[in-house]
C-alpha cells in the first residue's frame, strides 16, 4: 500500500488509524527507512527539549515546572522541622554524615500519577506500581547521589557552660532537630519517560529550595525560624545528575532466528514508543565540578536485546543531554 | 495513624511546619485590596494542555507582588492555581447499570503544596464536598441524553488553593471559615467548562463561576459588597459562589455561606455579575481553542502525502 495519494480515500487510511492498529509494525516502518525517522518526528537519537520554571509555587521553599514535550511535572519541596528529641531510635555516635539523611529519612519524594495525566491514570486510586517504583527510584538515587551536604539539614545549637564545667571547656554543639524535605512530584501530563522529567524536576527544585535561618530557643523549648529572606540560605547541591533513559525496540520474536532480529535505541521514548518497548535503559551521570562525568546508576531491564556496545552508544548520548539539561537547569 | 505503605512515608518522629517569629522592627501589612470593589482579578485561562486527554484546561489568578513579599519568606497572599482534565465520553464499564444518560463524576483534588499547611495524599471530606458542589454546577449544562451508557471524569487537580484569610490574624490556630473554597470552587466551575468544551462535549451554554462577598468596610464602620474577594485582603462577613449560565439567565449552583441579612439578594447579584465577567474571559479561552484546533487540522491536511508519511508494506 502506497500513501501519498489523496484520491483514493477509501483505501488508505490516516496514520493515526495504523498507529492505533498495529502499532508495532508501524514504528518498525518509520525505523527501517534509510534515515531513520520516529512517529513523532525525532531521529531515533533525538531528546526533547526541556522548559523549566522554577519558584511558580508561593506555599514552597522551592519549585519547578519542568516541560519535556507533552510530558509536564510540578514538583514542591516543603520543608518541616524534625525534633532530635522526636526520633524514636536516634543516630548513633559513629554514624557516618553521609547515612544520616538516608538513616533519618530527612527525604520524602512522592510521586503522583493519579492526576489524571492520562486516561490511564485516574484519580480515586492508590498509587499503581508504576507510581510507587518510581518513588522508589527517586527517593533510592536520592540517597545513592549524596547530593545534598547533611550539614545544611541539621538545626545546631551550642549549649551555654553550666556551673559544672571547668573553665577553658569548649562549648558543645547539639543537633537539636533536622530539616525534613517533602519533595511532592505531580503528574499534570504524561507523555511517557516520566522519569527522566521527574528527577529534573527534584533536581531543579533543590536547587532553588531556599531554609529559613533557624534556632533553639531554650526558653520556649522549640525551634524558631526567621521570615527574612535575607537570613535564609538557598540549598547547595554537590553535583547535578541527569537522568537519560532509552527504549529499545527490537523486531525478534520466538518464531524469527535471533540474528535476523533488528533493534534500535529510542533516546527519551514517548508513551507510544513505551507502550510498544518493553526494554528500558536508565542511564544516571553526575560530574561534580571540574571532574569527569561519572556513571551514577545504570538499570536496564529485560536484558536480552541489547548488546555492550549499544549501551556505550547510549552512554555518550547520556552525557550530550546532560550537558545540555545542566546548561537548561542551571541558567532557568 | 497507620502508615501509608504505598507511599513514602514521613520519618517516624514526626515533623512540625516550621514556627517563624517575625523581629519587632519589621512590619507585617495585611495586604490592601487595590481594585475596585467591582473589578474583578485578571485569570489566565488556556485549554488543551494534556495531549493525552479528551479535554484540558489550566486556570491561573497570577499573584499580585507587593514589597513584603520579597523580604518575606511567608507569602503574603496565595494566588489561585488549577488544572482540569476531561477523560470521556468513554464507554461505562461492563458491569455497571444500564444508564440512559452520561454519568458525570467529578474529582477535585488539593496538591499537598497548594495551601500553607500541608494537605495528605488522600482526599479528606472538604475536596470531596468540593466535587459534589462542581458535579451540581456542571450536571445541570451538559447535555447528557446524546451519550447513553457512557461515563466521563472530570479531574481537578488545585496546584495553588486560596487561603481562608490572613495568615497574620490566625497565629497558630488555622482560621476555618473556609472563605478560601469558595473561591477555589468558582475556579472549579469556570476551567471545567473550559475543558468541557475543550472535550467537544455538547452542552446547553458555558457556564462560569463567580465569587462575591460582604465584608466589612476599611473605611467605615459598614460593609460593603465586593467581588472575587481575596480573603486575606478583607474581613470577610458573608460569601456567595455561583455558577451561571449567562444566555439563559439560569444559575446551576449556589452556595453561600455566613450571614448576608438582607443583603442576601444583592450579594447573589454581584456573585452573578462575577461570572459574567469570568464568561469573557471562557469565551475567549474557547475561541482560542477552537481556531488552533482548525488550523491543525488545515495542516494535518497539506502534510498527507508529503515526506511525513511512510510506506507500509507486508
Amino acid at each position: 500500500m502506497s500513501n501519498g495519494v489523496l484520491t483514493a480515500p477509501g483505501l488508505a487510511f490516516p496514520r493515526e488509524t495504523f498507529a492505533k492498529l498495529t502499532p508495532g509494525p508501524f514504528l518498525h516502518t518509520h525505523l527501517k527507512q534509510t534515515k531513520p525517522l520516529r512517529p513523532n518526528g525525532r531521529t531515533p537519537e533525538e531528546f526533547r527539549q526541556p522548559i523549566v520554571n522554577t519558584g511558580s509555587l508561593s506555599h514552597s521553599n522551592g519549585s519547578t515546572v519542568v516541560r519535556v514535550g507533552d510530558t509536564a511535572v510540578v514538583c514542591g519541596v516543603r520543608a518541616e522541622v524534625l525534633l532530635a528529641s522526636d526520633i524514636p531510635n536516634p543516630p548513633r555516635d559513629g554514624m557516618q554524615d553521609e547515612e544520616l539523611i538516608e538513616e533519618l529519612g530527612l527525604l520524602v519524594p512522592n510521586l503522583e500519577l493519579s492526576t489524571g495525566c492520562s486516561p490511564a491514570n485516574l484519580p480515586g486510586n492508590p498509587p499503581g506500581t508504576v507510581a510507587q517504583s518510581l518513588s522508589y527510584r527517586l527517593l533510592t538515587l536520592l540517597h545513592d547521589s549524596h547530593i545534598i551536604n547533611p550539614a545544611d539539614l541539621r538545626i545546631q545549637y551550642t549549649e551555654p557552660p553550666t556551673e559544672d564545667d571547668e573553665t577553658g571547656y569548649a562549648p558543645r554543639i547539639v543537633t537539636k532537630a533536622y530539616w525534613t524535605l517533602y519533595l511532592d512530584i505531580l503528574c499534570i501530563a504524561h507523555d511517557g519517560n516520566l522519569f527522566d522529567a521527574a528527577w529534573a524536576a527534584v533536581m531543579a527544585a533543590l536547587r532553588n529550595t531556599v531554609l529559613p535561618k533557624a534556632w533553639w530557643d531554650p526558653d520556649r523549648e522549640m525551634i524558631i525560624c526567621s521570615p527574612l529572606v535575607s537570613e535564609a540560605t538557598t540549598l547547595q547541591l554537590h553535583s547535578l545528575p541527569i537522568a537519560s533513559t532509552f527504549a529499545c525496540f527490537s523486531t525478534s520474536s520466538h518464531l524469527k532466528q535471533r540474528k535476523e532480529a533488528e533493534s534500535w535505541i529510542l533516546a527519551d521514548p514517548d508513551s507510544f514508543e513505551e507502550e510498544i518497548c518493553n526494554d528500558a535503559l536508565t542511564i544516571v551521570l553526575a560530574r561534580h565540578q571540574n571532574a569527569q562525568t561519572r556513571i551514577l546508576r545504570l538499570s536496564k531491564t529485560d536484558g536480552s536485546q541489547v548488546n555492550a556496545e549499544a549501551v556505550q552508544g547510549c552512554v555518550a548520548l547520556a552525557e550530550q543531554k546532560r550537558a545540555v539539561w545542566e546548561s537548561i537547569l542551571t541558567g532557568g | 495513624m497507620q502508615a501509608d505503605r504505598r507511599r513514602v512515608n514521613a520519618p517516624p518522629g514526626g515533623t512540625t511546619p516550621p514556627v517563624f517569629a517575625t523581629p519587632s522592627n519589621t512590619p507585617i501589612a495585611r495586604p490592601v485590596r487595590s481594585r475596585q470593589p467591582d473589578e474583578h482579578r485578571k485569570i489566565f485561562l488556556r485549554t488543551g494542555f494534556v495531549p493525552s486527554a479528551s479535554g484540558s484546561a489550566y486556570y491561573e489568578i497570577p499573584p499580585e507582588t507587593t514589597s513584603q513579599s520579597k523580604t518575606l519568606l511567608i507569602p503574603s497572599s496565595s494566588s489561585l492555581k488549577i488544572t482540569c482534565t476531561v477523560h470521556g465520553p468513554r464507554p461505562l464499564p461492563r458491569n455497571a447499570a444500564f444508564s440512559p444518560n452520561l454519568l458525570l463524576s467529578t474529582h477535585v483534588k488539593f496538591a499537598p503544596f497548594a495551601t500553607r499547611s500541608r494537605k495528605g495524599y488522600v482526599r479528606d471530606s472538604s475536596e470531596r464536598d468540593l466535587g459534589m458542589h462542581l458535579e451540581s454546577a456542571l450536571r445541570g449544562v451538559v447535555i447528557g441524553e446524546r451519550w447513553p451508557k457512557s461515563g466521563c471524569e472530570v479531574v481537578i487537580t488545585v496546584l495553588e488553593g486560596e487561603e481562608d484569610g490572613w495568615w497574620g490574624d490566625a497565629q497558630g490556630a488555622e482560621k476555618s471559615g473556609g472563605w478560601g473554597m469558595m473561591g477555589v470552587l468558582a475556579g472549579c466551575i469556570t476551567v471545567a467548562s473550559a475543558a468541557l468544551m475543550d472535550a467537544g462535549i455538547d452542552c446547553v451554554d458555558m457556564v462560569s463561576g463567580g465569587v462575591a462577598a460582604l465584608a466589612s468596610d476599611e473605611r467605615g464602620n459598614g460593609t460593603r459588597i465586593v467581588l472575587d474577594p481575596s480573603p486575606s485582603e478583607h474581613d470577610i462577613k458573608a460569601a456567595c459562589v455561583v455558577g451561571y449560565l449567562q444566555s439563559r439567565d439560569e444559575i446551576t449552583e449556589m452556595w453561600m455561606k455566613g450571614n448576608a441579612g438582607v443583603q442576601t439578594e444583592a450579594l447573589i447579584d454581584e456573585a452573578v455579575k462575577a461570572a459574567v465577567m469570568t464568561r469573557s474571559v471562557l469565551g475567549e479561552a474557547v475561541k482560542e481553542s477552537v481556531e488552533l484546533k482548525a488550523n491543525h487540522t488545515d495542516r494535518n491536511v497539506k502534510e498527507k502525502g508529503s515526506a511525513n508519511d511512510v510506506t507500509m508494506t507486508g
